[in-house]
């Protein structure tokens, strides 16, 4: 089993950053990555369950399923249903803990998924250095460092 | 009962604050509120079970068990046995994790403990303060690193 292990300290406090990323269905307001993104069957996105179809820059569709969201701990579950990436079982964790000491927040994004052998290396960059850390990038830019 | 949270980014990879945060024998070293600190029985530092018996800069005296190391996780977990202070019960968790946003470490520290109620307040704020807040500053500078 792959494993992506991104993480970074953004400028804010945790409920900004959380306010910022916790809307299952929001990515496109945050990640430079992705177009748009709509909930299926038009339910809530905080309802654990939901399923996002999002479609990213390039063009690509991925729908993902929410597995858990806490408010109190703030992080997200998911994983992808359907993807032109070939992976298999993959299951992703956003999660913020408090930085105390000068009001940052610290940010981890994990995946865990099977694929084959040979391309291992190229989705574990592709999605960490590529979807994981872009994201941050720009967490990063709108929070000011 | 109170809840102790404190975290911190340091400088520096992950192995080289858990480098010196490991050596459970070691903290008089680094922490400014720890004088002296020698191991019971003469048992390895990282002896899961070991206790440490700590002489703090204004004399006094307690004693802290190790609960749990892991280097694979860089956690380490204690609890205190004697104290001179009114601190019960007291469990305390070290986590460090990896920024791999430029190779930094995310230092966790936290802990519970039960007191009276007219102490948990000046508790909390010890601990948090001068334990954990210092202890932060203390590797920084111990490591010459940047705040």
């Amino acid at each position: 089993m792959a494993r992506v292990y991104v993480s970074t300290v953004v400028n804010a406090r945790n409920d900004r950053v959380w306010a910022r990323v916790r809307d299952f269905n929001g990515m496109p307001n945050w990640h430079p990555a992705i177009a748009e993104s709509r909930i299926e069957g038009g339910e809530a996105p905080d309802k654990i369950g939901c399923v996002r179809d999002f479609r990213l820059r390039n063009g690509d569709r991925i729908r993902e399923k929410l597995l858990g969201l806490s408010d109190y701990d703030m992080f997200c579950t998911y994983s992808i249903l359907e993807s032109p990436m070939g992976v298999e079982n993959y299951v992703a964790t956003l999660r913020l803990t408090p930085v105390t000491d000068g009001d940052q927040t610290f940010l981890e994004w994990t995946a865990e998924f099977d694929c084959a052998p040979e391309r291992e290396t190229e989705l574990v960059s592709n999605i960490g250095g590529g979807v994981f850390q872009g994201g941050f990038d720009a967490l990063k830019r709108a929070f000011g460092g | 009962m109170p809840h102790v949270v404190r975290s911190a980014i340091l400088n520096a990879p992950t192995d080289v604050v858990w480098n010196v945060l490991r050596d459970f024998n070691g903290y008089d070293r680094w922490h400014p509120a720890i004088a002296t600190s020698t191991i019971e029985r003469a048992q390895a530092s990282d002896k899961v079970g070991c206790v440490r018996r700590v002489k703090l800069s204004d004399g006094s005296e307690l004693r802290e068990q190790l609960l749990a190391l892991s280097d694979l996780e860089q956690t380490c977990s204690y609890c205190l046995l004697d104290t001179p202070i009114p601190l019960f019960n007291y469990v305390a968790h070290v986590r460090l994790l990896p920024v791999t946003d430029g190779d930094r470490t995310f230092w966790h520290w936290e802990s519970r403990f039960t007191t009276r109620p007219e102490d948990a307040r000046r508790l909390t704020e010890m601990v948090s303060e001068q334990i954990y807040k210092a202890g932060f500053d203390a590797v920084r500078a111990h490591l010459k690193l940047a705040a």
